[in-house]
């Protein structure tokens, strides 16, 4: 049974090749479409990630609260918000040792080094949050933390480039979604035009008393065929593309902080998308377009 | 095996194609239908292979009430009988071999037995060599003669043929008619023939009812055109 619906499904792709190539082609540009939206918006989520990591909040201890009890109940109050995944603390030495070490230039570093024992720099809270969204919100809760001077956390510019990108990753899953189901419409009416064509077909299988399953699973089959046949090339430009790209780039584009995904095994991942895509997006499009024909008429 | 009672047709615009139609055949019988056209002949065949329901009456082959059959049981149902049409009806992108098995996989026949009885019933039609071949690439009778070859693959007790020498010549119609004849009398098969050809009729005399606007104007045992007022 299933081997029948197997040859018939090649020998169906084999007799109509003109049309299955033309349907295997529809499939080939959308998944093509499908491919670079995915390595995009993977790649867009691995730079939003990294951003997100990389920003902290800055949280300077007045001078009135530097004594180690006070700044442990600090420490509780910051944890207790939610949202703060990581506390660490940086004690006044080290923050001017920070700061002086910014300036490559020693003869700067003399000039500034405090030449008594004064210490300006303050004792700070460095905060990290679950995730990019919540830095605003948790910066300000510390703000009103009593004994806190002064909270930082490099400002507006972050926080945009942070929502841009969230809104990039929502609007290239949007894309995506959009584009299987284009093309499932896409397919939908290509084989519906070969089923078309063979409308006749149909009737006659019925007239010797082939019942719907027994015509529909071979159709069925030569959807899934045309589909893989569409998505072969999608496949190949994708691994090669991004392989290239990515030894081509070294994998970091512009900044350290934008780090490409690494291609292995991200290209297969993708591969396997598109492959099960084609797949089911043949299936659903012969579906589709067979079953509206095969209501017998009375 | 085939019988009709009291079996009206009108169609949802309006026109009515059949009148009280009252037919019984028995096993094993060949029996003409004759008419001009817009008699009722196809009607009568559409209501024998389940594509229409009758309006009122019944209709009963092998013991089955076509009328009363779901859709889904229509492709069953045709599992017991052979159609054969004019216009042949083969699946133009199957071999001729293919064309046959198809009928006998529809019904999950085993494969060595579908190629053991379609190897079988290609030789009864006289098409042994031509099991690779696309219709396209077949005279006329020799379509014919495949899709009776399909029409009897799974051995059905009745065959209905619509007009199945109306697109050939009179010596070819005369190949098919002699092969329906020797499927009629070799497997007893019940043969129900619609025609308009009147030499075949009075050549071949079996029983013919002659349907003439919709009703039925005689029912000869002994067969032979009627002439009669037009």
């Amino acid at each position: 049974m299933i081997s029948r619906i197997i040859k018939e499904g090649f020998r169906g792709v084999g007799r109509h090749w003109a049309m299955s190539l033309y349907s295997a082609i529809a499939v080939t540009i959308t998944l093509l479409i499908i491919s670079l939206f995915l390595m995009f918006s993977a790649n867009v989520r691995r730079f939003t990630q990294n951003v997100e990591q990389s920003v902290q909040i800055y949280a300077g201890i007045d001078y009135d609260y530097e004594s180690p009890e006070k700044m442990a109940d600090i420490k509780k109050e910051i944890l207790a918000i939610s949202g703060v995944s990581k506390v660490t603390y940086y004690s006044k030495e080290e923050e001017l040792e920070y700061w002086l070490d910014s300036f490559d230039d020693e003869a700067i570093k003399e000039i500034y080094a405090p030449d008594d024992e004064y210490n300006p720099m303050h004792a700070a809270f460095y905060i990290e949050t679950e995730e990019g969204a919540r830095i605003q919100p948790v910066a300000e809760a510390v703000g009103k933390i009593e004994g806190i001077d002064k909270v930082n956390y490099g400002g507006e510019s972050t926080l945009s480039l942070v929502h841009a990108m969230a809104s990039v990753r929502r609007g290239g899953l949007f894309i995506v979604i959009a584009l299987s189901l284009l093309a499932i419409f896409l397919i939908q009416n290509t084989i519906q035009l070969t089923i078309m064509a063979r409308e006749d077909e149909i009737k006659i299988m019925q007239y010797v008393g082939a019942n719907n399953r027994f015509i529909r699973m071979p159709f069925l089959m030569e959807g899934i065929i045309i589909g893989v046949m569409g998505a072969i090339l999608p496949i190949i430009v994708t691994i090669w593309s991004y392989m290239y790209l990515y030894s081509l780039t070294g994998g970091i584009l512009l900044s350290s902080m934008f780090r490409m995904v690494q291609p292995m095994p991200f290209v297969l991942y993708v591969s396997g998308i598109l492959l099960v895509t084609g797949m089911l997006v043949g299936l659903v499009g012969s579906f589709l377009s067979v079953t509206k024909r095969l209501r017998v008429r009375r | 095996m085939i019988e009709c009672t009291h079996v009206y047709k009108r169609y949802k615009k309006g026109t009515n194609a059949l009148y009280d139609i009252n037919i019984k055949v028995e096993q094993g019988e060949f029996v003409y239908i004759i008419g001009p056209t817009g008699s009722g002949k196809s009607t009568l065949i559409k209501l024998l292979d389940g594509e229409e329901v009758p309006t009122k009456g019944t209709i009963k082959v092998v013991g089955i009430d076509v009328g009363k059959l779901k859709r889904r049981q229509i492709p069953i149902y045709r599992r017991n009988i052979g159609v054969v049409f004019q216009d042949y009806r083969l699946l133009p992108t199957k071999t001729v071999f293919e064309n046959i098995s198809y009928a006998l996989e529809v019904i999950n026949m085993r494969k060595s037995q579908v190629q053991k009885r379609t190897e079988e019933v290609m030789e009864v039609v006289g098409l042994k060599e031509k099991g690779n071949a696309f219709p396209n690439e077949l005279s006329g009778g020799q379509q014919q003669r495949v899709a009776i070859a399909r029409a009897i693959a799974n051995r059905p007790k009745v065959l209905i043929a619509d007009e199945p020498t109306g697109n050939l010549d009179p010596a070819k119609s005369d190949d098919i008619m002699y092969l329906l004849e020797k499927i009629n009398r070799e497997y007893g098969t019940t043969i129900l023939m619609v025609t308009h050809d009147l030499t075949l009729v009075n050549k071949h005399r079996k029983r013919t009812v002659l349907l003439d606007h919709g009703h039925i104007n005689a029912d000869l045992a002994e067969g032979g055109y009627v002439q009669h007022d037009q």
